[in-house]
């Protein structure tokens, strides 16, 4: 997911601006819509097909109802709920984002509330994942990830990542900076709640020759020239890795790994609350949610959702894993998310 | 020994085209030398062989004893005035004109004097700090002279010198050349297409055809003695009619009978040629000549232009315009006129 | 006239002008991690952006990097774009279109071919390899050099084009008068072509200058994760923490900056392509 956002988050900044700055146009759009059209706001690529396929023609249509893909990046989708929430009527009935993103929307008010009689599927969501304001659709875990062949025994402990023995084979992805700067947290006393230690962490980076490598298509490459042995990203991605021949396994450490959920939510003010709920509802249909594991390697949000065994060995986490995962505290990370970049650009990278 | 010296030149492009096909011509201290001859014919790569401008196929160029054949236009010595002047926009008159002696590595006092001389010589020495654009064509012209000739040149080359200039200037400008050129000595090879401007200026003059010399000589040589067809007809201006000799006169191919003095001429296909001001007209009974029918009259004011029907054949005629009174001044198109001319004037020229 | 002028005058101005003002009235609002920003006027977005040395030095990279890739280019441009210019044959069309051709692929796509060429298992290295000469490879890419490789790279054709569109106007018998009265070809290069051509320079070295200081998908793509510039530091600011007050107050020095450059580069350049 993270390729599709950084190959077209520019050129859709400019159209999710754009759109910001002129609702009027877009709610002025909607309104001749009909009123079983259901406006999907998502990634486009391998998400968005995913979603039409298993989704919108598997279980929307035979419902009645039409589905519009409104295709962009996370950052005008986000932009665009923020900027629309003071509007009667918004453009989107259906907003699929991280769930930071989802935390900050419902932060300012701007997202309707899931119920059990609105998404009656909620029901069956794993505990540990559920929210008022969104449902998770998929997840992983940002894990360790390594060469099989170069370190024979998994990782258990996250303090791996600073082995002296392992000085310049370090690779980190600058686009999970948030998560790098967790794990960097974590190593040295801090918390989801406290970053500050993180900088310990970075600079411990920055002695090993850790390197910074500037896409996850990069880090992948590192991994299979050897250039890199170890690297924390998603667990899913390093199932993707291995399934095309680069020897990675992935390993959650003793301490835990940070956990990275996408969502869909419902604007308050979206045209079609309703049929935005039934949506949400079908996301978490078991069918759908099987279909996302075997597309992209996340993992089903709901408990009656059953992997095929030979998958969920691959990809699925224990309960003990489940338990270790971290709890992101997304209003620390919401409120820091510009000292982060800075602390991450200054210290480690600068 | 020849100033400038130029043996079996030719120029053949890539593409195949050959500009200039085996060119000889040699020019004696300051003699000024015309190319002439109509566009493509040659004249112009000569000139830029001889400036290093073009890379000639074949052949020799010695300039004063120097062969240059294949030097850098640099290291030639030659001055060339263009047909756009070509002055330097960025100096100032004084400058472009000294850029050759700085280039010369001529000393400051020295170039600066030798400036103003030459500046004087084409009187623009009150310009001197302007820039070319604030020049008239004219000026801009004397400034492009006034550049070639201050370094003292072995060789000066004009390319076609006159035709920016309006017709006025032109005349003007054309008879300064001419002064400055044989005040200085200088050995000078010009190009031009005006017949005019080669026949007052020059020593002597080349005519070019499809890149061969068809004749070179004197003004007179080539305008009393064309040695064909071609050239007869492009120094100045001359009635030619293909025929053969028939029974001591010229028998058109048409049949009709002209005056001439055979000479030496075999008996194979031959051109009449003659000038259309070596014929006289008359008119009245007592008129002596060819009958023949006036068909048209051009005045052009001192002359008048008359073509008239001789048998089959029809003659340019050109006479001193006629005063009134003169028979010849009331006659009409369609009249009957006599034509004369002295059979010696006739040139008889192989038909090729 | 005027009145389809002034209609289409008041949209392009609209169209420009627009979101250049929104973007200013941005720049002095103050940040919000939660409703993104404030309506403000404070002059702290600047404040920082200029006594910050982290993006201070952001700054003067980008400078050195788009004049350093400036000078290059125009070195690099001034040979072809003469030849192109005095070409006479009916290749020249082909070959404009060819030089034009770069610009038809995206800066992106052609950043790639460069991490291709320029990666430690690219091509070069590969070449250095197999030849012997090396037994590590030479790191090359995601360096400073590799780059203003790439803006050079990308940034060439404009420069080219522009030169020959001068000079082609530069009659050629200037240079043959020179050559005439003795100037070498070096000297007719000094004295006669280069003076000539500054206005051509100029115009290309200032076009050249402004896509260097915005380049954004070079610096990305060659410098890597390590290396700043001004535009990816902008789009940062905008994308990943939404900080768009701050976004906003570093483009505008990006622009002031570049604006300042060009204009001592005309004044300088400008009074010498222009005699008396």
């Amino acid at each position: 997911m993270t390729d599709t956002f950084r190959l077209t988050r520019r050129a859709l900044l400019a159209a999710g601006a754009g759109a910001a700055l002129t609702p009027a146009f877009s709610a002025s759009r909607l309104m001749a819509a009909e009123a079983n059209e259901v406006v999907v706001g998502t990634w486009g690529g391998d998400f968005g097909n995913t979603l039409k396929m298993a989704v919108d023609d598997a279980i929307m249509k035979p419902m009645g109802y039409t589905v519009l893909q409104e295709i962009s990046g996370p950052v005008p989708r986000r932009t665009k709920i923020l900027a629309e929430r003071m509007n009667r009527r918004g453009s989107l009935d259906v907003a699929c984002l991280a769930d930071f993103d989802t935390y900050a929307a419902s932060a300012v008010g701007a997202l309707a509330d899931v119920t059990r009689e609105r998404v009656p599927n909620s029901a069956h969501v794993l505990p540990f994942l559920r929210k008022s304001y969104a449902i998770p659709q998929i997840y992983s875990a940002h894990t360790i990830v390594y060469n099989k062949e170069m370190i024979p025994t998994p990782p258990a402990s996250i303090q791996e990542l600073w082995n002296p023995k392992y000085k310049g084979k370090i690779g980190l992805s600058d686009f999970l900076y948030t998560t790098n700067m967790a794990y960097a947290a974590m190593a040295n006393g801090g918390s989801m709640s406290d970053f500050g230690p993180a900088k310990k962490g970075l600079e411990a980076w920055k002695a090993l020759d850790a390197k910074v490598l500037a896409s996850t298509e990069a880090v992948g490459a590192a991994l299979k020239s050897g250039e890199i042995w170890m690297t924390i990203i998603a667990a899913a991605r390093g199932y993707m890795w291995s399934q095309q021949g680069i020897p990675v396994g992935w390993s959650i450490a003793e301490e835990g790994a940070f956990p990275t959920t996408y969502e869909a939510c419902v604007p308050k003010n979206a045209r079609n609350l309703d049929g935005g709920f039934v949506y949400l509802n079908a996301m978490l249909d078991p069918s759908a949610q099987t279909a996302f594991s075997k597309k992209m390697g996340y993992l089903p949000t709901v408990t009656n959702a059953k992997l095929d065994p030979d998958l969920e060995k691959l990809i699925g986490f224990t309960e003990a894993q489940q338990q270790r995962l971290w709890t992101p505290d997304l209003s620390y990370i919401m409120k820091n998310q510009a000292q982060l970049l800075d602390t991450w650009n200054r210290d480690f990278k600068g | 020994m020849a100033a400038l010296d130029i043996q079996g030149l030719e120029k053949t492009y890539a593409n195949g085209f050959t500009a200039v096909a085996g060119l000889d011509l040699k020019i004696g201290k300051g003699e000024l030398v015309s190319l002439l001859g109509p566009s493509g014919c040659g004249k112009t790569t000569t000139l830029r062989m001889v400036a290093g401008f073009i890379d000639p196929t074949a052949g020799r160029i010695t300039i004063e004893g120097r062969e240059v054949t294949h030097l850098p236009a640099h290291a030639r010595d030659t001055g060339m005035v263009f047909q756009s002047y070509a002055l330097f926009p960025h100096m100032s008159v004084a400058q472009n004109v000294a850029f050759g002696l700085e280039m010369r590595k001529v000393g400051r006092a020295e170039r600066e004097a030798r400036t103003v001389e030459a500046l004087k010589r084409v009187q623009l020495d009150h310009l001197a700090e302007r820039y070319p654009r604030q020049l008239s064509g004219g000026q801009q012209q004397r400034v492009a002279l006034a550049r070639a000739l201050v370094v003292n040149p072995a060789v000066f080359l004009l390319d076609e010198p006159l035709s920016n200039l309006d017709a006025k200037l032109r005349g003007e400008v054309r008879s300064e050349i001419r002064a400055l050129q044989q005040a200085l000595g200088l050995t000078t090879l010009m190009v031009t297409h005006d017949q005019e401007e080669a026949l007052t200026m020059s020593d002597r003059l080349v005519v070019m055809e499809g890149g061969r010399v068809r004749q070179a000589g004197t003004a007179e040589d080539l305008y009393e003695r064309p040695a064909d067809a071609f050239v007869a007809n492009f120094v100045g201006r001359s009635n030619l009619i293909r025929g053969r000799l028939a029974e001591g006169a010229f028998e058109a191919a048409s049949g009709t009978r002209l005056a001439c003095v055979p000479g030496g001429a075999g008996t194979g296909p031959l051109v009449f040629a003659l000038r259309p001001e070596r014929i006289g007209l008359s008119v009245g009974d007592d008129a002596t000549g060819e009958p023949a029918v006036l068909k048209e009259i051009l005045y052009l004011g001192a002359q008048t232009e008359y073509v008239v029907a001789l048998g089959a054949e029809r003659l340019t005629v050109i006479r001193p315009t006629p005063a009134a009174g003169d028979p010849l001044h009331a006659a009409r198109p369609g009249d009957g006129v006599r034509a004369r001319w002295t059979p010696e004037h006739v040139r008889l020229l192989p038909d090729t | 006239m005027a009145a389809l002028v002034l209609p289409a005058g008041l949209l392009v101005l609209l169209l420009l002008g627009a979101p250049m003002a929104l973007m200013a009235r941005y720049s002095f609002n103050t940040y919000d991690p939660l409703y993104l920003m404030q309506e403000a006027f404070t002059w702290a977005n600047y404040t920082k952006a200029v006594t910050d040395e982290f993006y201070r030095d952001i700054l003067f990279t980008t400078l050195w990097v788009s004049l350093l890739s400036t000078f290059i280019t125009t070195l690099l441009a001034f040979g072809p774009a003469y030849w192109l210019a005095r070409m006479e044959s009916s290749w020249k069309s082909k070959l404009t279109i060819l030089t034009l051709f770069p610009l038809l692929v995206g800066g992106v796509v052609r950043s790639a071919g460069y991490i291709a060429l320029l990666g430690n298992e690219g091509a070069i290295n590969a070449a250095l390899r197999g030849l012997g000469l090396i037994s590590h490879p030479i790191a090359m890419l995601y360096t400073p050099f590799a780059v203003v490789v790439g803006i050079v790279g990308v940034v060439l054709p404009y420069m080219v084009l522009t030169l020959a569109a001068v000079i082609e106007g530069i009659p050629r018998q200037a240079e043959e008068a020179a050559a005439n009265l003795g100037a070498r070809p070096s000297t007719v290069f000094f004295r006669v072509l280069l003076p000539l051509s500054l206005p051509g320079v100029l115009a290309g070295a200032t076009l050249v200058f402004i896509l260097c200081m915005n380049a954004y998908a070079t610096p990305v793509l060659l410098g890597g994760p390590k290396f700043h510039m001004m535009a990816p530091a902008v789009y940062d600011q905008f994308t990943r923490v939404s900080n768009w007050p701050f976004g906003a107050a570093l483009a505008f020095i990006l622009l002031v900056v570049t604006i300042l450059m060009t204009s001592i580069g005309s004044l300088l350049i400008g009074r010498r392509a222009r005699p008396a």
